[in-house]
């Protein structure tokens, strides 16, 4: 099936690393124009495997071919047609490859090291989604559903043996954890938020995916009447959570296990005096509090105090980059070992015209 | 290295603790070294099934439990250390706590192994018959030295609570914080262990007092006076740990001061005055042990 003379992967891709915002949402394809595009990549010549993967970050073609006649060209072509976009703008904006090279790429894209944020997982879940659309559609074969299945064992193994994946790095991910070394079970922890920036939903998503008790949101906006929505409202709804009257946090703080600010009220809405009175009512159980509002909206001092733990965002974006830093510091060393993953994988790809067939029933999914 | 000599047995316990102490390190930090998934508690097992045996063969020896030397009194206390430690393991997935046991287990062993005058051989004396004549004395020196134990481990849980708290203060990426348990627990773990530490710490005393009121001789005013303080200690921190009136840093702070106390007292409580010494059949005891 495959000879050593000719090339029968083929990748046709755009990424983050050769597309910005702009051009990547010119290339991606709505959900809706997806049995086109995969009804139209069927019928080009010589090409007998096919598998689209697309993300928000990427949109990639993998193809297989049984003969020499195919040519990668018609992967960019048919792709310029479909999207009706100019040649020229998919010459500067993707990038293709043949042969040993695609198992490499597919092995870097799976374990999440070529991807945005160094590490991250979501990508084998989208990899895979991608993968069982394939085979659903029966489009996916031998050589296919051979190199996706070694794809997914590439990135299992590099998230095992290397710390690609070691700490977290998302800032909401980085409070959980925080909060998971404070209070261990999250399912025991009461969560307030103050405000409603950016960071308040996402470690409020954070906080909801790993199961805390519903999340109670207030905010000087916050506003009773269900005719004027703001936002404070707006994500207590969102996330199942509850909303609190503003002028009623200060005497509750001692019911959170949790605290965080995001407001730009531009003064300290927690001081010293109201933790103090806080921890007396709750003496041994730690409290956490995060301020993510320039300027601060709880005084420093209140670290001092013992049992409570005070966190900034200059805090918190430090532990990200240093996780960051520490999983770019393993990126080579993961990519050469799966290089050597995928040169061997190819050269059984190579040897083996004819995959054994058990391979073949245990790597493909149930459609 | 011979098998059925006690020295040498603790020697290899603490070999196999300090085997323990290593796997467990490396274990969660590097990513590339993979030993064997349970090395390091199959390490403490065999590390406990030797230093059990020496603890036998000693109490062979000495026709009773070996509380009769330095070195007994603090194998004795790492012994109880790793059991109260397998007995939470069977509950708990505790693979930290285990390396930090295994630690102090390995130091605290070698280093009265390594000094000579730690382990005077009080029963080849001449005239030595038997470590304890009362079975209730040693009841209650057993009992109390197992408390010991009890408190070493809350003093190791204390230790792991100031090092994480320290990591969240610092506010920095931190590994060991990652592995470590979280605060609130082992806040609750260490208040657990003081509570039952102070149960076995009352029952020695009260056997212990029993003893006391018939021969009250056989005790010094030294020991009696250190005794009672250091009961008190932990009697004063329970119920104020228990009235949420010492908690956190202060309180895991108080519990590792008062076990190094406690340690120390070890060599005043069983030291003996002139007069008792007379009284002994070996030189070594202290007068409640050796009547």
């Amino acid at each position: 099936m495959i000879s050593p003379s000719t090339n029968t992967l083929h990748l046709l891709g755009s990424s983050h690393h050769t597309a910005d915002l702009k051009a990547r949402e010119k290339i991606s394809l709505p959900p809706g124009h997806i049995d086109d595009f995969y009804s139209g990549l069927t019928k080009l010549p010589g090409l007998k495997e096919c598998l689209l993967l697309n993300t928000c970050n990427r949109t990639e073609v993998y193809g297989a071919s049984d003969s020499g006649n195919f040519s990668p060209q018609l992967l960019s072509q048919y792709f310029c047609d479909f999207r009706k976009l100019e040649p020229d703008f998919m010459k500067h904006h993707t990038y293709e490859c043949s042969g040993e090279k695609v198992v490499q790429h597919l092995f870097e894209v799976t374990s999440g090291i070529d991807s945005q944020m160094v590490g991250e997982t979501e990508i084998l879940g989208q990899v895979k989604k991608a993968y069982d659309d394939a085979c659903k559609r029966k489009v996916s074969g031998k050589i296919l559903n051979r190199l996706f299945q070694k794809g997914f064992q590439a990135a299992k193994w590099a998230r095992t043996n290397t710390g690609i994946s070691k700490g977290q790095v998302n800032l909401g991910n980085v409070l959980c954890e925080l909060a998971r070394r404070i209070f261990g079970d999250m399912k025991k922890c009461r969560f307030l938020v103050i405000g409603a920036g950016d960071i308040a939903e996402s470690a409020m998503e954070a906080f909801k995916s790993r199961g805390s008790q519903p999340i109670t949101v207030t905010g000087r906006t916050f506003d009773w009447c269900p005719l004027s929505r703001r936002k404070p409202d707006e994500l207590a709804e969102k996330f199942g959570g509850f909303a609190l009257a503003y002028p009623e946090f200060q005497d509750s703080l001692h019911l959170f296990d949790v605290i965080l600010t995001s407001t730009s009220s531009g003064k300290a809405l927690i001081d010293y005096q109201q933790v103090q009175k806080c921890m007396k009512l709750r003496p041994s159980r730690p409290l956490f509090l995060i301020d993510s509002s320039v300027p601060r909206n709880i005084e420093e001092n209140v670290s001092k105090l013992d049992n409570v733990f005070l966190y900034n965002m200059d805090d918190v974006s430090t532990i990200a980059n240093e996780n960051l830093k520490s999983r770019m510091d393993e990126v080579d060393r993961c990519r050469s070992a799966l290089a050597k993953r995928a040169v061997q994988l190819w050269d059984q790809m190579r040897a083996y015209r004819s995959p054994p067939a058990s391979i073949n029933q245990s790597t493909a999914p149930l459609s | 290295m011979n098998i059925n000599e006690a020295r040498d047995l603790l020697w290899l316990a603490g070999g196999f603790y300090g085997l323990a102490l290593l796997f467990g390190f490396f274990k969660p930090f590097k990513t590339e070294f993979h030993p064997f998934r349970e090395t390091p508690l199959i390490s403490i097992i065999c590390g406990f099934i030797f230093h059990t045996r020496a603890l036998y063969l000693r109490g062979l020896d000495v026709h009773g439990c070996p509380l009769g030397n330095t070195l007994e009194r603090v194998q004795f206390i790492l012994w109880s250390l790793i059991i109260t430690y397998l007995i939470l393991r069977i509950l708990w997935r505790l693979n930290l706590l285990g390396t930090f046991c295994a630690g102090i287990s390995m130091c605290a062993g070698w280093l009265t192994l390594s000094i000579a005058s730690a382990d005077n051989h009080y029963w080849l004396e001449d005239n030595y018959s038997r470590l304890f004549s009362d079975p209730w004395i040693e009841l209650h020196a057993s009992i109390a030295i197992f408390s010991y134990g009890i408190f070493s481990l809350l003093a190791v849980v204390c230790f792991m609570y100031i090092i994480q708290r320290q990591t969240l203060l610092s506010r920095k990426s931190n590994q060991l914080g990652s592995f470590l348990p979280p605060i609130n627990d082992l806040e609750h773990a260490s208040y657990r262990l003081l509570s039952v530490g102070v149960f076995f710490l009352t029952l020695s005393m009260i056997v212990g007092g029993m003893h006391w009121a018939k021969q009250p001789e056989f005790v010094t005013s030294s020991k009696l006076v250190i005794t009672i303080a250091l009961w008190l200690g932990y009697i004063l921190l329970f119920l104020l740990r228990m009235g949420n009136k010492l908690f956190g840093s202060r309180f895991a702070k108080s519990c590792i001061a008062l076990f190094f106390i406690a340690i120390l007292s070890l060599s005043v409580v069983n030291s003996k005055t002139t007069d008792s010494k007379e009284e002994n059949t070996s030189p070594n005891l202290t007068p409640t042990q050796s009547e």
